[in-house]
């Protein structure tokens, strides 16, 4: 249904517009009739009920188009490339106005406030968008995130399809992505790449998912934009932009758990001054604590955790320029499971073939030897500034610490030493990143970016403990370009980036001289230059469909720990891939990377995404478990270590929602990955187990009743096959057959409770309800214990307005 | 426009990243990891009680975890049938430099460690003949009594683990986890 406010003949004012834009580029404005088909699409609903509002205008006021919804709220205009104030209205609810940067086709929903409830001012002030990548790209906010709240951030993105965990334990989870993770999964933290300690896969992130408000997952390599080691895909941690509206606010959000006791509380406190609006801040904190896990029918010994975080950002946003300064602190202790202390061959081989492990326990919030204690600082600054001839230039520095100590199950025997009580592992790793952005103003149909970025990393341990992995130095410089040329309803986008890498190592190693144990320093320095490159393009086939191509050629320098990691660590034993006599030096790993997705969206009923993708890597580096395991004096390890090989990786995602009735929807989701060790024409080890998950939702009609409103009740099945894909003769590749698959089920319910003036969101949530016992292939536990069993999850969310809201 | 203004607070932000990289000396070298305990050496003596010349057998690893592997010298421990030996224990860390006496330190605490003898293969019998505090076996001190000679061309073993039971030992294997295991080729000829 699309109109025009007569007297005002759109093209002329959208020529004007673009003339008006590209000032000083004497760009040619003779294209516009051509290319003024940019798709601006969304979804008008009521921000209170969440419910779609039909026949609201949208007006797009240089233009002055202006259309109204349809029946599901949708709306859909074509524009040419160029900055818009939208303005979208309906009777009983304050308009909102957005500036909306239109270089691509754009979707934007509006969430429109009842006039009941005054706006502190009704302008949103415009954003700055970031134009869709051909990439597959999945974000979980909203309710969606709010799900997860209390859950470790790579728990939390095992939502999107495509991403799993690779998992140690109930509290640690690394994110993986199509089969992928560690080194070459990027997580931009706040904008600034995590730098800690990815030396196993007992590492977890250090970051405290309560500071998002948004956790975006590129799924597939995009290593141009975010440097080489994006192999995988990237993980973007982002909280919300600081309050641009005067008035101070925040929000409390509570979660209870009840297998293991966990308690999180996290608040947030932001204001934004009345006599320097340019001024806003942002404090945040967040407590967590858990007891022994209860698998079903034992609690796991030793599997408690804390963890206590804090951030702080102060910002200075005015049109043309803005500084921000963020800081933030994460600090979590976590126990160790002692069944995974094996002695003898047949000690271990017993403590694997037990149902359960022997030393089990009753619940405790006690967090005993052996532990990690972990502790990351992030410190960053960034700045832009726009220029109407020039473009929009961004320069952000952070400086990242990462503490880790590691305790044994034993303390020390000798009494001097263990008064000392040393960590077993104490590691240090300071790094220094920064870079600029150079986004260009468009010129004609281009719209692109240059940036030059670098890393500088120091690793170090405390002297007298153990050297695990080498002192080092790491100074890495890059440089990349990515321009958009985006027609109608095509968007082609392509990117090149070169990297170049110093590393020098400085590794404590003993070698026997007359049979006497002599310690000396083993010096020695590498140099790489990896290039990238990608291709991609959109095209939106129909307003509802867009498909979307993307390939690109990614090498990656072997970090550190691929190649120097060495000794028992947490009961394991793991050997770097240089260290193994007769190996030689690894060499960097080479990707090509290729990934088609559909995704059919704003339909009333059928909406979903299918991305299908192949990575091919020479020089695969990967860890697998060695037989017979090592034994040293300490008894009898799982062991691991470092190969290369050749490796192919396909798979699909799929995922897609159906509207049955305007109250009940029908989901569902699917992963499947196969990864080929294409040298030994073999599965390769260690790729996640075909899953699926359906679920149903029902949203109750709005009752008459005011005090509870967005009820919802959500029931999901979540499926894992046994990994059936293991390389040939698996039984004498790894200590333990890839476990039965499993199905799962949970219930969430949930509202939005109205105390007083205060609207909580409220919801229960119960996960493994039928108390299931399983264990999951990419669990490191899994060769001594369950996962969890059924547990019972309380969430609260308490929005608060302080002084200055007008209620 | 604050242009002007703002310039310089962006220059700066950018000089402020050398601020940042200025960091403590970064060519510093590791150094021996002295405060990691390791028992890179046991030696097992056993002398006949009849008199005559002891006998003893040696796992050595040196160069500690990683690096090369230990070795077992002589290769096999050979006893004689029907004879009672005194048997001692010693345990060495050859990391630190002297080396560390590591049985004085078990002696010590003689309470939260047990030595668990465990022949297989081989007519013979070990018995800790030293007490903690509590009157539990340690094991540093012991008697072996060998029996009859082992068939030709047999070789069994000796195992000889050290487990670490604090607050738990109560002269049983079971509590506590292994500080140090070997596995000695052993026969009686």
């Amino acid at each position: 249904m699309l109109f025009r406010v007569p007297g005002v003949p759109g093209r002329a004012v959208c020529a004007w517009w673009l003339l008006l834009l590209l000032g000083c580029w004497a760009a040619p404005a003779n294209a516009q009739s051509a290319s003024c088909a940019l798709s601006l699409s969304g979804r008008i609903s009521d921000h209170e009920r969440r419910e779609s509002l039909a026949g609201a205008t949208v007006v797009v006021l240089e233009t002055q188009q202006a259309t109204q919804t349809e029946a599901d709220g949708h709306y859909h205009l074509e524009l040419c490339p160029g900055t818009y104030h939208v303005q979208v209205s309906f009777v009983g609810f304050a308009s909102e106005t957005a500036v909306l940067q239109v270089g691509a086709a754009v979707v934007r929903d509006f969430k429109l406030h009842p006039d009941a409830i005054v706006l502190q001012g009704a302008v949103v002030q415009g954003q700055h968008v970031t134009a869709p990548s051909p990439q597959p790209t999945a974000t979980l906010s909203g309710q969606a995130l709010q799900q997860t709240r209390g859950q470790a951030l790579g728990e939390a993105l095992q939502k999107i399809s495509g991403v799993t965990a690779i998992q140690t334990g109930p509290s640690i989870f690394k994110p993986m992505i199509h089969g992928l993770h560690s080194n070459r999964v990027t997580i931009l933290n706040n904008g600034v790449r995590q730098e800690g300690q990815q030396w196993g896969q007992e590492h977890g992130p250090e970051i405290d998912p309560f500071i998002a408000s948004q956790l975006t997952v590129v799924k597939g390599a995009a290593s141009v934009r975010y440097g080489s080691d994006a192999i995988g895909g990237v993980v973007l941690v982002e909280p919300k932009p600081l309050r641009d509206s005067v008035g101070t606010g925040g929000e409390l959000q509570l979660v209870g758990m009840s297998n293991n006791g966990l308690g999180a509380a996290s608040g947030t406190v932001e204001g934004n001054l009345r006599r320097l609006p340019a001024l806003s801040w942002r404090a945040q904190g967040t407590a967590k604590r858990a007891g022994t896990m209860r698998a079903p029918g034992y609690y796991l010994k030793n599997s408690g955790f804390s963890e206590y975080d804090f951030s702080g950002a102060l910002g200075w946003h005015k049109d043309t320029y803005g500084v921000e300064v963020f800081y933030s602190r994460f600090s979590t202790k976590l126990g160790i499971l002692p069944a995974a202390h094996a002695e003898s061959p047949t000690d271990l081989y017993a403590a694997i073939a037990r149902q359960r492990p022997l030393e089990t326990t009753s619940f405790n919030y006690d967090i005993n030897r052996a532990y990690q204690q972990v502790r990351h600082d992030l410190l960053k600054a960034t700045g832009f500034v726009k220029t109407g001839s020039i473009g929009r230039l961004q320069a952000t520095v952070a400086q990242q610490v990462d503490y880790r100590n590691e305790y044994d199950l034993y303390d020390a025997r000798n009494d001097d030493r263990a008064a000392r009580n040393r960590p077993a592992l104490s590691y240090t790793n300071r790094t220094t990143t920064g870079e600029l952005l150079w986004e260009h103003k468009p010129l004609g149909h281009f719209s692109g970016s240059v940036g030059l970025a670098g890393t500088y990393q120091a690793n170090r341990y405390a002297s007298g403990t153990k050297g695990f992995i080498p002192y080092y130095n790491n100074t890495v410089g890059g440089a990349f370009a990515i321009e958009r040329w985006q027609k109608q309803k095509w968007q082609v986008e392509a990117g090149v980036r070169a990297d170049y890498r110093y590393l020098a190592t400085r590794r404590a190693a003993r070698e026997l001289r007359d049979s006497v144990s002599v310690f000396y320093v083993d010096r020695q320095q590498f140099t790489y230059l990896t290039p990238a490159a990608s291709l991609g393009a959109i095209y939106d086939a129909t307003p509802h469909l867009s498909l979307s191509l993307t390939t690109s050629l990614t090498q990656r320098a072997p970090a550190v720990n691929e190649r120097f990691s060495d000794g028992v660590h947490n009961a394991q034993y793991e050997l770097g891939y240089d260290l193994v006599p007769g190996n030689g030096a690894l060499h960097p790993e080479t990707a090509y990377h290729t990934a088609l997705t559909a995704t059919w969206h704003d339909n009333p009923r059928f909406n979903g995404e299918l991305t299908v993708y192949q990575t091919s890597i020479q020089g695969f580096i990967y860890q697998q478990p060695i037989l017979p395991p090592v034994i040293n004096i300490r008894g009898t390890l799982i062991s691991w270590q470092y190969f290369q090989t050749n490796a192919t990786l396909r798979g699909l995602d799929l995922g897609a929602t159906y509207g049955l009735t305007p109250h009940w929807t029908l989901a569902g989701k699917a992963t499947v990955v196969r990864g080929r060790d294409t040298k030994a024409d073999q599965w390769q080890v260690y790729m996640p187990a075909d899953r699926a998950e359906l679920s149903v939702r029902y949203e109750a009609p709005e009752a008459a009743s005011p005090r509870l409103t967005q009820r919802y009740v959500h029931l999901t099945g979540y499926a894992v096959a046994r990994q059936t894909r293991v390389p040939a003769d698996y039984a004498s590749k790894d200590y333990a057959l890839p476990p039965a698959g499993y199905a799962l089920l949970g219930l969430e319910t949930g509202a939005t409770v109205h105390w007083g003036r205060l609207p909580l969101e409220v919801s229960v949530a119960g996960s493994n309800l039928l108390t299931q016992r399983y264990r999951d292939y990419l669990n490191r536990y899994r060769y001594f214990a369950d996962e969890m069993g059924r547990n019972v999850t309380l969430r609260v969310r308490i929005p608060l307005e302080f002084g200055g809201a007008s209620h | 426009m604050s242009n002007f203004l703002f310039r310089p607070a962006f220059l700066a932000l950018l000089a402020s990243s050398a601020l940042f990289t200025a960091c403590k000396d970064d060519n510093d070298d590791p150094t021996p990891d002295d405060d990691n305990e390791q028992i890179t050496t046991v030696t097992y003596t056993l002398t006949p009680q009849g008199g005559g010349t002891p006998l003893s057998i040696q796992y050595r690893d040196p160069d500690g975890d990683g690096g090369v592997a230990g070795t077992i010298t002589p290769a096999t421990l050979v006893l004689a049938p029907n004879t009672t030996y005194t048997g001692s224990l010693a345990l060495l860390d050859e990391t630190k430099t002297p080396a560390e006496n590591t049985s004085a330190e078990i002696l010590e605490e003689g309470d939260e460690h047990l030595f668990v003898f465990s022949p297989t293969g081989v007519n013979l019998t070990i018995t800790a003949t030293d007490k903690d505090k509590n009157n539990l076996p340690i094991g540093l001190s012991s008697t072996a009594v060998t029996g009859a000679a082992n068939a030709t061309g047999t070789t069994g073993s000796l195992k000889i683990t050290l487990r670490h039971q604090p607050e738990t030992k109560d002269g049983t294997a079971t509590p506590g986890s292994t500080d140090a295991e070997v596995t000695f080729p052993t026969l009686v000829r």
